[in-house]
């Protein structure tokens, strides 16, 4: 069976020029750069909370934090390597890593209870704020994770989208993080990680027809 | 026969360093394996485009294959990606009916093969997903003799058509 023309063969042969393979690690540089923008733009607009270098942190604020890098880097990494299609890709460290990520709101369900829970909304007077900051922060890696998946040929786009808005909202968390001294854990599973959820969702929706090729 | 792993993954590597007689050898290889890969779930009408499309693409995109990586696998998924394109975009017409071209595989790699293959997507899919995408999308059916066929509603083998098409899309890379 011969069908393609051969003339398909040797115009693509004739147009071949060297070309520079996708590497993992220069996704993953391309992440931690602008991971590294972002914290320098926190501390630029709203300057790095002192209170981490000088023990006045609790332990929940290093907890959740270290969450939101953790879950920032996981599915940052998942989506470096999607531009890189291959039947048998998978992103259970993701998934994994975003389930943990969930412990932090079912806690502080646990513990408040729905009015508590109710509470802790409605008093929190900075929480909004937080969301914001959060949110707007987090939109500096997914620029540079759709440049990445555009050079790339990503074959699995829903997963690619979510998986970006994820990697976005961990990442502008953590940022943002470092320079919000409320560090009670119903602050922090609220309002820190609401802009994980909501970007997650934003990039199901909003990634897929920019990286579709 | 069709080229093992070990020698498409040098062909590769030689042509995303410029060396234009070994990316002819590769594709011609390329071209061999995307016929024999589609042949059943492809009417032959549509063949020769949907294996072009690939080849194309494989040119377009042959940075993102990793050289510390397998090719097989990258080349499926691009198969795979292209297909679920072309089940969303064509319908087939009535009279080009697909042939019986169940040729024994000579590839030694079988088995590697068999993990990628379009049948692993559908074994996904419930069955009276496959079952309608398999008469409207590949057979060319319309939907009411499809309706008709499977005792199907009119809509709803238009929402499983929908629904199966997603799925397959979201099993890409991870059906093997």
């Amino acid at each position: 069976m011969n069908r393609v023309p051969n003339s398909l063969i040797d115009t693509l042969a004739s147009e071949l020029e060297p070309v520079q393979p996708i590497r993992l690690w220069h996704g993953m540089a391309l992440v931690a750069l602008s991971a590294v923008a972002t914290v320098i733009l926190v501390e630029l607009l709203d300057g790095l909370w002192h209170g981490i270098v000088q023990g006045r942190a609790s332990g929940i604020f290093f907890i959740a934090n270290g969450m939101f890098a953790v879950v920032g880097a996981a599915a940052a990494l998942a989506v470096v390597r999607m531009a890189s299609p291959s039947v048998g890709n998978r992103q259970d460290g993701a998934r994994w890593s975003a389930g943990m990520l969930a412990l932090l709101p079912i806690s502080a369900g646990l513990m408040l209870g729905v009015g508590g829970l109710y509470s802790a909304i409605s008093s929190d007077i900075y929480g909004l704020d937080c969301f914001l900051a959060g949110t707007g922060f987090g939109l500096v890696t997914p620029a540079a994770l759709v440049l990445w998946l555009r050079r790339g040929a990503p074959v699995s786009l829903s997963a690619a989208g979510t998986l970006t808005g994820l990697a976005a909202g961990a990442i502008g968390s953590f940022a943002y993080g470092l320079a919000c001294p409320i560090d009670t854990i119903e602050h922090l599973a609220i309002w820190h990680t609401a802009p994980v959820a909501l970007l997650a969702v934003v990039g199901r929706y909003a990634v897929p027809p920019l990286v579709r090729w | 026969m069709i080229a093992d792993e070990q020698e498409m993954a040098a062909m590769m590597a030689a042509a995303q360093k410029g060396d234009a007689g070994m990316y002819r050898a590769l594709l011609a290889e390329v071209q061999l394996w995307l016929e024999r890969y589609y042949r059943k779930r492809v009417a032959p009408a549509q063949l020769d485009d949907l294996v072009q499309e690939v080849m194309m693409a494989v040119h377009h995109k042959r940075a993102t294959w990793d050289p510390t990586r397998a090719f097989y696998p990258w080349l499926a998924a691009i198969a795979r990606y292209r297909w679920v394109d072309h089940l969303r975009k064509v319908y087939r017409s009535a009279e080009d009916e697909l042939g019986d071209h169940d040729a024994p595989e000579d590839s030694k790699e079988e088995a590697v093969m068999a993990r990628m293959s379009l049948e692993r997507l559908f074994v996904h899919l419930p069955e009276k997903q496959s079952e309608v995408i398999e008469l409207v999308k590949i057979e060319g059916l319309s939907i009411a003799e499809a309706s008709e066929k499977t005792g199907q509603s009119e809509s709803l083998v238009k929402v499983n058509i929908h629904r199966g098409l997603k799925k397959l899309s979201a099993l890409v890379e991870k059906a093997e």
